[in-house]
């Protein structure tokens, strides 16, 4: 190994390895601003330059490996002439223009100009001004500010794998731009906020908002998908004003979803609920926390006594973290319930077992074959698309089964392409080919594909776990997984579905048999069940329902009692990941209004009905009675021993995907989010013979079981024949009824 | 022996006392200093740090861009900013009050400021008859401005050539 | 006035005794009034500064304006104090201040009571004044008002001594304990006014007497940089005001006090202009003008050098002087003292 000397300090590190790395083990800072860990090396920026003995001229440290004998100062006069130098040559065009900019206080441009730039400019001609882009609803652009490190360029081509900004141009005529007519539209887009050294790209959302160091820094753990992202969330007069990711390696290696990062503005809709209500005489009246708990718990105690414990249903959203879910299960327990619900967008025979990733999220990214069954993954787990690209990109081989050939942001090896109810039958086709036994081409291809290479999974997504055959495709995908020696693993819809299944919150479809109590937490019925129709149906006739909700979106039709509970930042507790992982965190803020963590409503619930072992003083003493020791055990991806039945196969089959910006209350009210591409009113897409069949029309009337919906209609080709790809989770496709069904077109 | 003789005269005609006396003596008869506030003023330097105000430009814009550079710098934690985006794109205080009570006029904010927008005016003799009387917001901070601009330019003017 | 007299009979006395006091104590009021202004304007215009002007012309009705002010404030008497001689304790301190005034002459027969020993009943009387001040101090409840009784005790108790043999050395010249004999006894001439043979206890007089009035720079039982008010610190209003009164009753007194035994009283300083009372009170001014000049000239004293200089200076001093002015009146200088 090369024996290097950094200003006089000794060290020797692998070959390959850049100065700048070397210099960062011995904790010699080197001013950088094009230079990413995670990046590729650009050593545009020349910021870097260090002098090595017996060069020539300075060199970039970023893009200068190690070589043994190596002497380089960091901070030698001829060094700092150099990057002094080039300070100055980066001011040039930079506006200078800190109070009105946003990055101001938190610059690195602003930091190392202090650091390592010279007190005077000698420059006194005009300015180079570049024009503003539109890069959407969430990254804004003061374009002038740009030095070109080309880190967002670089992200966007190596991370997200999507090219939306290229730096076309030479000399001064180099600019950062979308292209043409486009803006930036991937999932991962907000990270470029963060790689910006300057002011160029800053957060829409967020703008002129507040100054860095008046910002109070909280973690947090996102709740908008089964990855727990590690979040910063920052804090100012009692306010979200934005969030940034807390790096953790093992989960989001400092990255963070659009997601993720932009539903905090959910937090601050304007239907939120802040005082506990009930329905008086068909009005709605505020009311104090002791008279709306005691309303609740009197009325469902009546239900239970006139109608046995069986006429209550619980349902709760798959986000709620482990201590609300272990109180509502206790609560519904001791009230003889057996009707609780907690996987509302999974349809199979055993939800209630504990089904997850299968192996630790950090391993995806070494992984060399992977069968991904049904899921669309940008939407459903952007970072671990991006780590599935990463392992893509080191020469894993992707291969996919699903209904739409999407975009995705990394190279695909092998797809099937079918409507939902071929997958059962592709994936036996797969098994056989498996076995040895005749199959289809891409059949064949795929199990030549799980044949070969080290590390394997099969992994089954959202698509596959609200599907009408899920537990058959379970139990298809465990035989592939067994046949070829990969992982069986799912990728949960909730960020604590796996906890959900862990503290036994879950025992079955409560919808399916109207009751006539039931107690919702944290959901909103209509977009977050299966069926949202016959969700609200079976709310309609129901004589009491008491929603824990922290918005009244359409809660008032159905509700009686509506007790305000704290979303996410306001919000504490824990929640189990995909990989079994549990994140706690504290409230970032304090609750809006009387709204206060949910645990805190249940627990005093359950007083009211005398519970026993009810009188937790702390979240951490209802975590410990909810997961004791050895629940890790629990995570189970067997497959359940059901009969596979037969697929019913419709002349037009439904694809009802939640879109990446519909999962959950928060991100449905998150306003940037919303106005986003991917977050448009939901049309009927279909591909050219299926669309010419239906007779070309631009409109269509969809219709399943008596319930119809007029869409408009696109061509999208890289669907299955077959297949209607209608947007669920969203509000005008509500009335669709089930998930997934065979669907009518009207004439 | 002769300096303990000396000591001991000096103390006992209690020498030192009496020059103490003839000074303020002496000044009994010297003319007073006493300026007679309402009636008479001290002259003031162009430095003079006393009520706040905001600025506006000539075009009647407000000067404030809201970089919260002031609150930075204030060390008694008097401003209190909140900030947001102005339909035209600007960036602009929704927000900007200054806490006359916490505040001890030492002229940092002024100093900090960019675009000269805050300003330490020469008005010393304000008042309030209850607390929240001075606290003083936005629009009374750009009133203040908006009546006493001629003299703020003038005193920024005189200073200029120190700066 | 026989009319008046034969008509009151034996009512006759007290009625125009009391008429006597108000003629001696309202005038006296007054100076006090007077005083406080006077000392406002002359450490004013020492500090080069004009001092009050704002109240009537020359700020002349600032005096009545305060006394309106203490009159109507309330007397706040703290939660922790013992009331009664909480209330007493201002009383006791102006009593005494103003009795002492019985004795005093204002001229050859000017006088309310001519008593042989009055030396004697004014040193009782003035001593007094202390109780005013340590019960003020204990009856607060407070450490402040507490550490300056004792200051004030002590103190006074120390300065007394001093004070008491300097006022021998002039009964021993005048051989007299009464006011008037002693002023008689120095008829004829400023030359023999006692300030000049008994130069020595003289000062150690005035010294003593800036002491016993808790005058700067001894005024330590007030000490507002360290005990913030000293004794009187929970007093307001009017009975703060009675301490006020006290205080500077006892500055006139003792301004008397030091005219009639060194400067000659009521007599004229030189046999061509007549004797009088303007002469008393032209010396009596003066002695208070000096009280205003000491407190705008020094700091004041640290508690222990206090001590210091009244025990080991003063003391020493003037039992020296005793025995120098003993052992010349035995020789055939005896005359010099006369």
């Amino acid at each position: 190994m090369p024996l290097v000397t950094i200003d006089n300090k000794e060290i020797e590190v692998p070959a390959g390895t850049s100065v700048i790395e070397a210099a960062q083990q011995l904790g010699i800072y080197i001013p950088h601003f094009c230079y990413h860990k995670k990046l590729s090396i650009a050593a545009s920026c020349r910021m870097c330059l260090v002098e090595v003995e017996k060069a020539p001229k300075p060199l970039p440290a970023c893009a200068t490996p190690v070589a043994d004998g190596m002497k380089v100062k960091t901070r030698s006069q001829y060094a700092i002439d150099a990057q002094k130098g080039v300070m100055e040559f980066l001011l040039i065009n930079h506006p200078l223009d800190c109070p009105i900019c946003d990055q101001g206080g938190e610059c690195q441009l602003q930091d190392i100009a202090v650091g390592y730039g010279g007190v005077e400019s000698r420059y006194a001609e005009a300015k180079r001004v570049v024009s503003e882009k539109d890069l959407g609803p969430l990254v804004a652009t003061d374009m002038t500010r740009c030095i070109h490190c080309s880190r967002c360029v670089r992200f966007g081509q190596e991370i997200a794998g999507q090219m939306e900004l290229g730096m076309p141009g030479r000399g001064e005529h180099v600019e950062v731009m979308p292209f043409l007519e486009s803006q930036v539209n991937n999932e991962l887009s907000g990270n470029i906020i963060d790689l910006c050294p300057v002011g160029a790209l800053t957060s829409k959302p967020f703008r002129y908002h507040a100054r860095g160091w008046e910002l109070s820094r909280r973690l947090g753990v996102s709740p908008h998908d089964s990855l727990g992202s590690n979040l910063t969330v920052q804090v100012k007069d009692g306010r979200v004003q934005r969030v940034l990711p807390a790096d953790n390696e093992a989960v989001n290696e400092g990255w963070l979803s659009d997601r993720d990062r932009f539903a905090y503005q959910g937090l601050y809709a304007d239907d939120r609920l802040t005082v506990p209500m009930i329905k008086d005489n068909g009005r709605w009246i505020e009311v104090d926390w002791a008279t709306a708990l005691a309303q609740a718990a009197g009325a469902l105690r009546v239900l239970k006594e006139t109608h046995g414990g069986d006429a209550l249903g619980f349902v709760a959203s798959p986000a709620a973290t482990v201590e609300e879910l272990h109180l509502l299960q206790k609560l519904a327990r001791s009230l003889g319930s057996s009707q609780i619900e907690s996987h509302p967008l999974e349809r199979s025979a055993g939800r209630g077992q504990a089904r997850w990733l299968g192996m630790p999220v950090a391993k995806v990214n070494t992984l060399d074959r992977i069968l991904l069954v049904g899921s669309t993954l940008r939407s459903e787990q952007p970072l671990l698309a991006a780590r599935v690209r990463a392992a893509v990109k080191a020469s894993a081989e992707l291969s996919i089964l699903h209904a739409a050939n999407d975009t995705q942001n990394c190279a695909v090896a092998n797809a099937v392409i079918a409507a939902p109810s071929q997958w059962l039958a592709a994936l036996t086709e797969i098994e056989q080919a498996l076995k040895g036994a005749s199959a289809s081409a891409e059949a064949q291809a795929i199990a030549a594909s799980l044949k070969s290479g080290a590390n394997k999974a099969v992994v089954l997504g959202a698509v596959a776990q609200i599907h009408p055959q899920a537990d058959a495709l379970h139990t298809k995908a465990a035989a592939i997984a067994a046949a070829c020696g990969a992982t069986l693993g799912f990728l949960p819809v909730g960020a604590n579905s796996v906890g959900a299944a862990v503290v036994k919150a879950q025992s079955g479809d409560v919808f399916a048999a109207p009751r006539k109590g039931y107690v919702l937490l944290g959901l909103e019925p209509e977009l977050d069940c299966v069926d949202g129709a016959a969700a609200m149906q079976a709310l309609a006739t129901a004589e009491c329902v008491v929603g824990l909700t922290a918005y009244k979106g359409r809660a008032p039709e159905y509700a009686t009692v509506l007790l305000p509970i704290a979303p996410w930042a306001e919000n504490e507790g824990g929640l189990v990941n995909m990989e079994g992982r549990l994140q706690t965190f504290n409230a970032a803020t304090r609750c809006q209004g009387e709204a206060r963590p949910a645990w805190k409503v249940l627990r005093v619930l359950g007083n009211q009905f005398g519970l026993e072992g009810c009188d937790f003083d702390t979240v951490a003493a209802v975590r410990a009675e909810a997961l004791p020791d050895g629940w890790l055990e629990g995570l189970n991806n067997a497959a359940p021993a059901v009969d596979l039945g037969a697929a019913v196969a419709g002349a037009i089959e439904w694809l009802a995907e939640t879109p990446i910006y519909a999962v959950d209350a928060v991100t449905r009210r998150a306003s940037a989010l919303q106005a986003t591409a991917m977050a448009a009113a939901p049309v009927a897409t279909a591909n050219a013979s299926l669309l010419a069949r239906l007779g070309g029309k631009t409109t269509l009337r969809v219709r399943q079981a008596g319930l119809a919906v007029e869409l408009a209609v696109r061509q999208d080709d890289r669907l299955a024949d077959g297949v209607l790809r209608i947007a669920a989770g969203h509000p005008h496709t509500v009335s669709l009824g089930a998930r997934m069904g065979v669907l009518e077109v009207e004439a | 022996m002769l300096k303990w003789i000396q000591q001991f005269f000096k103390t006992f005609l209690l020498i030192e006392l009496l020059k103490g006396m003839a000074v303020t003596g002496r000044h009994l008869f010297l003319p007073k200093l006493t300026i007679q506030y309402p009636e008479q003023h001290t002259p003031m330097s162009p430095r003079f740090r006393g009520l706040h105000a905001q600025r506006r430009y000539e075009n009647g814009e407000e000067r404030c861009i809201a970089c919260k550079l002031c609150e930075a710098a204030c060390p008694a934690l008097a401003i209190h900013i909140e900030s947001a985006q102005r339909e035209d794109g600007t960036r602009r205080t929704t927000r900007y009050d200054i806490d006359l009570t916490k505040c001890i006029f030492c002229g940092y904010c002024e100093e900090a400021c960019p675009v000269d927008a805050i300003v330490e005016t020469h008005i010393f003799a304000y008042h309030g008859e209850k607390r929240g009387d001075l606290y003083y917001t936005k629009e009374m901070l750009l009133a203040v401005g908006d009546q006493y601009e001629a003299e703020i330019a003038r005193n920024k003017a005189a200073d200029a050539k120190y700066r | 006035m026989d009319q008046i007299q034969t008509l009151l009979g034996p009512a006759w006395l007290p009625v125009w005794t009391l008429v006597k006091i108000m003629v001696i104590v309202l005038p006296l009021l007054i100076g006090v009034a007077y005083l406080t202004y006077a000392e406002r304007k002359i450490i004013g215009y020492m500090q080069i500064r004009i001092g009050p002007n704002r109240v009537g012309p020359k700020g002349w009705l600032q005096p009545i304006a305060d006394a309106l002010k203490l009159m109507f404030k309330e007397i706040v008497i703290p939660t922790g104090a013992s009331k009664s001689v909480f209330i007493l304790a201002p009383v006791l301190a102006l009593a005494p201040a103003l009795a002492a005034w019985a004795v005093i002459p204002f001229g050859d027969t000017l006088v309310l009571a001519d008593l042989d020993a009055s030396l004697l009943y004014v040193m009782a009387i003035t001593s007094m004044g202390v109780y005013g001040v340590i019960l003020a101090g204990w009856a607060s409840n407070s450490k402040y008002a507490f550490l300056g009784a004792m200051r004030s005790a002590a103190q006074i108790v120390s300065y007394e001594i001093a004070m008491g043999f300097a006022l021998v050395g002039v009964l021993m010249a005048a051989q007299s304990l009464n006011l008037g004999d002693i002023v008689r006894a120095q008829q004829g001439g400023f030359w023999h006014w006692y300030f000049l043979p008994l130069f020595p206890m003289f000062l150690v007089y005035l010294i003593a007497i800036l002491a016993e009035t808790n005058r700067s720079p001894f005024d330590v039982a007030e000490g507002e940089s360290e005990i913030v008010a000293g004794f009187h610190v929970d007093y307001s209003g009017m009975a703060f005001a009675v301490f006020f009164l006290a205080e500077y009753a006892n500055m006139i007194l003792v301004s008397a006090m030091t005219s009639l035994m060194f400067l000659g009283g009521w007599l004229s300083p030189v046999p061509f202009l007549p004797d009088g009372l303007f002469w008393l009170l032209a010396k009596t001014s003066f002695i208070l003008f000096l009280f205003l000049w000491f407190r705008a000239t020094f700091p004041r004293y640290r508690y222990d050098q206090i001590m210091r200089l009244g025990w080991k200076v003063l003391i020493p001093v003037t039992l020296v002087w005793l025995l120098v002015e003993g052992a010349v009146m035995q020789t055939s200088l005896g005359r010099f003292f006369h």
